[in-house]
C-alpha cells in the first residue's frame, strides 16, 4: 500500500515539473475556458434583473459566485480524454502500460491530480480577477470550506471513472465521436454546467438527481455557494463516494473485457 | 533440445496464433453480400510452433518481416492471446499477466517509449523505480551501473527531447532494465541507430546477460545482432519454425555453395569455366561453386592458373538466411 | 478574378478528398444536431422564466443564434482550417512550399483548405433563421435582405482579418495553439447580441475580437435594428482589419524568409 502511495507521490511530482514548465499555455487554456461561464452568467443576470432581482432563488450576485466557482470545479473536472483511447491503442503506449505491474488507472489519477495543484494555483488570481468585476455573493461557513475541498476532488475522481468508461468504447469502435458528443451534451445539461439545476424544468431535476453527472459538478458548487445544511452536505460527500465506488467497480468489470478483446486482436 | 519443462526459462509448446481477416471482394454486389455475411480468412501468424530456451542464454530469432517474430514476442509477454497451444515464461502464463511474472521480464520495441519526453532521463528512472516498487539500493546501484556502463552520465539530465535518437534509445534500454528483469525480450533493438550505437548496445546487453544470467530472446533483421551475441538461432517464416540450432550449424545446413576468391598473379583470365563467377574486385575474381566440388575446384585452379592468392570462405549469412527463407517458401508451396 | 479562381480550384479538391468520406457528413450532421439541440434548450430555459432579454425577443434571439450557427460554419469551411494549417507549417517550415508558388502567398494560404462537411452548420444556420424569421412574421424586403447578406460578408471579412493577423504573431511567438482556443471560447459569446454584455466586454466584442460585427449586426440586419451608421462602421471597420492584416502579414513573412524587419 506505500508503494502505491509513493508511485502516486512520485507521479503526481512529475506532473506538476512538467506542467510548471508550461505556465503561459495553461493560463491561456484557462481564459479561454472562462468565456463558457462568463456568457452564462451575464445572461442569467440580465434575466434575474428583469425578473425584480432574482430568479430561481439566485440574485445576479449569487449566479456570480456560482460561474465563478463553476471555473474552478470544471477545471478539476478535466480527465483523460476519451478521444485519447484511440491515440493509446493505435501508438501502443497500451501495450507499454500493459507490460507493467500496476494498473493504468493509477497512472491517469496520479498524473492528473499533479496537473490540478499546478491549476488551482493558477486560477486563484484568475478567480480574483473574476470577483472584482462580478462581485459574488460569497461568504461560506469553516465547514462548507472543508466539504468544497473534498467534494471537488471527489468530483475529479468521479469523472475519471465515467469518461475512462466513455473511452473505453475505444476497443471495441473506431466510431466513438458520435457517442462521445451525445454524452457530453447529456452532461452538459444533467451536471449544473449550463445552469443551476434549481433553474430546470422539476422532471429534469429529478432525473439528475438519480445521476452521476451533478455530483461532479454542481454538488462541489453548491457545497461553497449554496446554502446546504450539515446533514446535506454529508450527504453529498455519501453520495459522490457511492457514485466512485460504483464508477470504481464498473471499470473493473469492463476493463476486463477491454483488455481479453485487446489482447485476442493485439496491438 | 528438451529439457524437463521446469528448468526452462521459456518453454513454448505448439503455440498458434490465428487471425481472421474480413474479406471481401470489390464491387457493390460483394459489399452488399459482406452486410449480411462475414466473410472472414484465416491468417495463421504463428503456426504450432515448439522451443525451449534455458535460463542465461541469448537466442536469436531471424526471420522476414510478418514470419511472426512479434506475434511470438507479445504472446510471450503477456499482450497477446494464443489461439492454440501454451508457453510458459519462468513458471508462469504470459497471458495471465501477474503482478510477479510482469516484474521479471521486460520487452523493448523500437518504436514505443516509456520516458517522458519533457523530463530528464533521471525523473523517468525514480518513477519506474516507483512503478516497481524497487528497492532504493537496489535501484540507485542498479541504475548507476547501467549508466557507467552505457558512458551516458552527463545526459542522464538533459530533457530526453533534446537528446540523439542513440542517446534516447540508451535511455530506454536503462529504463527497460532498472528492474533488473531476468527474462528480455527484445524486439529489434538496434535498428534504425549507426554502427557505433549498435556495437554498444548489443555490448551492453551482453554484459548485463553476463553479469546477471538472464535469459535473451532477441529478434533483429541485423546479422551482425545475432552474430555477435546469439550462439543459438531460431528461424521462422510463414509461422513455422525452419531452423532451430548453432548459428554455424545454419550454415552448413542450409549452404550449398562456397565462395572462391582468387587474385591472378598476371592480370585477368576468364574463369568462367571452373564456376559462376559473382563478383570481380581490384583484380580479386569471386567464384561461387557447389560445396562438393570445392576441393576439386581449387585443385584445378592451382594447378592451371599462375595463382597469387586464393581464399576459400563461407557465403555471407544473409544470403544463406534468404536461401532459408526461400526453401521454406517453397517446401510451403510444394506442401 | 485572380482569387476567385484559386480559391474554386482548392476547393474542388478539398470537396472531392473529403465527398470520399461520406461517414464524416453524418458525424458532422450529429455533432451540429446536438449542439443545435443543446443551443435550443438553453434558449428554452432562459425564456421559461423570462418573456424578453435586454430588449430582445424569443424570436430575435432565435434569429441571432442562427446567424451564430451560420457564421460558424462559414468560419469552419475556410477561415480556420487555413490558419491552422498556417501555424503548423510555419512551425515545422513548410510554408516553404506555399512561398514558391507562383501566386500571392496570402491568398494561398487563405484558401487552399476547406471543410465541405461543415457547410451542414451553413445550412442548418440558415433554416434556423427561417424558423426564426417566420415567428417573427417579418417581412423581409429587399433592402433588409441585401442588408444581411452585406453584414454577412462584413463580418466574415473581419473575422477573417483577425484571425490572420492573430495566426500571424506565430512569425513572432512559436506557441500560439492556445491564443487560438482562446478565439473559440471568445465567439461562443455571439450566440448572444453583445448588447447584453457589460459595458467593457462589449467593446472588446466589438473591437478586439469582431463577434459583434460577425453576429449581433447581421442579425439586427433582419430584425429590423440595423442603421445605416452601424453598416457603414462595418464597412469601414472590415476595410480597416484587411489592411492591418495584410501588413502584419507581410511583416511577419519578411521575418519568416530571414529579413530584417
Amino acid at each position: 500500500m506505500s508503494a502505491l502511495l509513493d508511485y502516486y507521490w512520485t507521479n503526481a511530482k512529475l506532473s506538476v515539473i512538467e506542467q510548471f514548465q508550461y505556465p503561459v499555455a495553461n493560463y491561456f487554456y484557462m481564459i479561454g475556458m472562462i468565456a463558457e461561464p462568463v456568457i452564462y452568467l451575464v445572461v442569467w443576470s440580465t434575466v434575474a434583473r428583469a425578473q425584480g432581482g432574482e430568479v430561481g432563488g439566485y440574485t445576479p450576485g449569487a449566479f456570480a459566485a456560482y460561474y465563478i466557482v463553476w471555473t474552478l470545479v470544471r477545471n478539476m473536472n478535466i480527465v483523460f480524454t476519451p478521444y485519447g483511447w484511440e491515440w493509446r491503442i493505435r501508438t501502443g503506449q497500451l501495450s507499454v502500460s500493459l507490460l507493467r505491474p500496476l494498473h493504468p488507472l493509477h497512472s491517469d489519477i496520479s498524473f492528473f491530480a499533479g496537473w490540478k495543484f499546478v491549476v488551482i494555483v493558477l486560477w486563484l488570481p484568475l478567480a480574483a480577477f473574476l470577483s472584482l468585476v462580478f462581485k459574488p455573493a460569497l461568504n461560506p461557513t469553516v465547514l462548507e470550506i472543508g466539504v468544497f475541498f473534498l467534494a471537488i476532488w471527489g468530483a475529479y475522481l468521479i469523472r475519471t471513472m465515467l469518461l475512462w468508461l466513455l473511452g473505453m468504447l475505444s476497443f471495441w469502435t473506431t466510431r466513438v465521436s458520435a457517442l462521445f458528443e451525445l454524452y457530453f451534451a447529456l452532461e452538459l445539461l444533467l451536471s449544473g454546467r449550463l445552469v443551476p439545476l434549481s433553474l430546470m424544468p422539476p422532471w429534469v431535476q429529478t432525473l439528475a438527481g438519480y445521476l452521476p453527472f451533478k455530483w461532479a459538478f454542481q454538488f462541489p458548487i453548491e457545497s461553497l455557494v449554496g446554502q446546504l445544511s450539515p446533514v446535506e452536505l454529508m450527504a453529498g460527500l455519501g453520495m459522490q463516494v457511492f457514485w466512485i465506488a460504483a464508477g470504481a467497480l464498473v471499470l473493473q468489470g469492463v476493463w476486463r473485457f477491454a483488455i481479453r478483446h485487446y489482447t485476442a486482436v493485439g496491438g | 533440445m528438451t529439457l524437463p519443462t521446469s528448468a526452462s526459462a521459456i518453454h513454448v509448446s505448439r503455440l498458434s496464433k490465428t487471425y481472421f481477416v474480413p474479406e471481401r471482394e470489390a464491387g457493390l454486389k460483394a459489399a452488399l453480400k459482406s452486410l449480411v455475411r462475414r466473410k472472414t480468412r484465416a491468417v495463421k501468424a504463428v503456426d504450432h510452433i515448439s522451443f525451449d530456451i534455458a535460463p542465461g542464454a541469448v537466442v536469436g530469432f531471424l526471420g522476414p518481416n510478418g514470419a511472426g517474430k512479434t506475434t511470438t514476442l507479445k504472446m510471450l509477454s503477456g499482450l497477446l492471446y494464443s489461439t492454440d497451444g501454451e508457453a510458459r515464461v519462468l513458471g508462469h502464463i504470459p497471458s495471465r499477466r501477474e503482478r510477479d511474472f510482469l516484474r521479471q521480464i521486460t520487452l523493448v520495441m523500437g518504436n514505443r517509449n516509456q520516458l517522458q519526453w519533457d523530463l530528464p532521463a533521471l525523473d523517468s528512472f525514480d518513477l519506474i523505480r516507483a512503478i516497481y516498487r524497487l528497492p532504493a539500493a537496489d535501484f540507485t546501484r542498479a541504475r548507476d551501473e547501467y549508466v557507467a556502463l552505457l558512458e551516458v552520465g552527463p545526459l542522464v539530465k538533459k530533457p530526453v527531447r533534446n537528446l540523439s535518437l542513440g542517446e534516447r534509445m540508451k535511455m530506454e534500454i536503462i529504463g527497460a532494465l532498472l528492474h533488473q528483469p531476468k527474462v528480455l525480450f527484445l524486439d529489434e533493438p538496434t535498428i534504425g541507430l549507426d554502427v557505433t550505437m549498435q556495437r554498444r548496445i548489443r555490448s551492453f546487453v551482453a554484459e548485463y546477460n553476463r553479469r546477471y544470467g538472464a535469459t535473451v530472446l532477441l529478434t533483429s533483421h541485423y546479422m551482425a545482432d545475432v552474430e555477435a551475441l546469439c550462439k543459438r538461432v531460431i528461424v521462422i517464416h510463414h509461422g513455422r519454425i525452419l531452423y532451430d540450432g548453432d548459428l554455424s550449424g545454419l550454415v552448413e545446413k542450409f549452404s550449398a555453395y562456397k565462395t572462391i576468391g582468387v587474385t591472378l598473379e598476371d592480370g585477368t583470365a576468364d574463369l568462367a569455366s571452373y564456376g559462376a563467377v559473382v563478383g570481380n574486385e581490384a583484380g580479386k575474381v569471386s567464384l561461387r561453386v557447389p560445396k562438393t566440388e570445392t576441393a576439386a575446384i581449387t585443385a584445378r585452379l592451382l594447378a592451371d592458373l599462375p595463382i597469387a592468392d586464393l581464399t576459400v570462405e563461407d557465403p555471407p549469412i544473409e544470403d544463406v538466411i534468404e536461401r532459408v527463407f526461400a526453401q521454406g517458401a517453397s517446401e510451403e508451396q510444394a506442401a | 478574378m485572380n482569387l476567385f479562381r484559386l480559391a474554386f480550384i482548392f476547393f474542388r479538391v478539398g470537396a472531392l478528398n473529403e465527398l470520399q468520406y461520406r461517414v464524416n457528413f453524418f458525424i458532422q450532421l450529429l455533432q451540429s444536431l446536438v449542439a443545435l439541440g443543446v443551443g435550443l434548450v438553453g434558449l428554452g430555459l432562459v425564456f421559461s422564466h423570462t418573456t424578453d432579454l435586454n430588449g430582445w425577443s424569443r424570436p430575435e434571439l432565435l434569429a441571432v443564434m442562427g446567424v451564430h450557427i451560420l457564421m460558424g460554419g462559414l468560419i469552419n469551411t475556410v477561415i480556420q482550417p487555413n490558419m491552422q494549417r498556417l501555424l503548423e507549417e510555419v512551425r515545422e517550415g513548410t510554408l516553404d512550399y506555399a512561398l514558391t508558388k507562383p501566386e500571392d502567398a496570402q491568398v494561398i494560404v487563405s484558401v487552399r483548405e476547406f471543410r465541405i462537411w461543415k457547410v451542414v452548420d451553413v445550412v442548418m444556420g440558415m433554416m434556423v433563421l427561417l424558423a426564426a424569421m417566420l415567428q417573427l412574421q417579418a417581412r423581409l424586403g429587399l433592402w433588409q435582405a441585401l442588408a444581411f447578406a452585406v453584414a454577412l460578408l462584413f463580418g466574415w471579412a473581419m473575422i477573417y482579418a483577425f484571425w490572420l493577423m492573430l495566426t500571424s504573431t506565430v512569425f513572432w511567438f512559436i506557441r500560439i495553439d492556445e491564443m487560438v482556443n482562446l478565439f473559440e471560447g471568445v465567439y461562443a459569446a455571439g450566440r448572444w447580441p453583445v448588447s447584453v454584455y457589460p459595458d467593457w466586454l462589449r467593446t472588446g466584442l466589438t473591437f478586439l475580437v469582431p463577434v459583434a460585427f460577425a453576429v449581433t449586426v447581421p442579425a439586427e440586419a433582419l430584425t429590423g435594428r440595423l442603421t445605416w451608421q452601424t453598416l457603414l462602421g462595418a464597412a469601414a471597420l472590415a476595410v480597416v482589419l484587411l489592411i492591418l492584416a495584410r501588413w502584419v502579414w507581410r511583416t511577419g513573412l519578411r521575418r519568416y524568409s530571414g529579413a530584417s524587419a
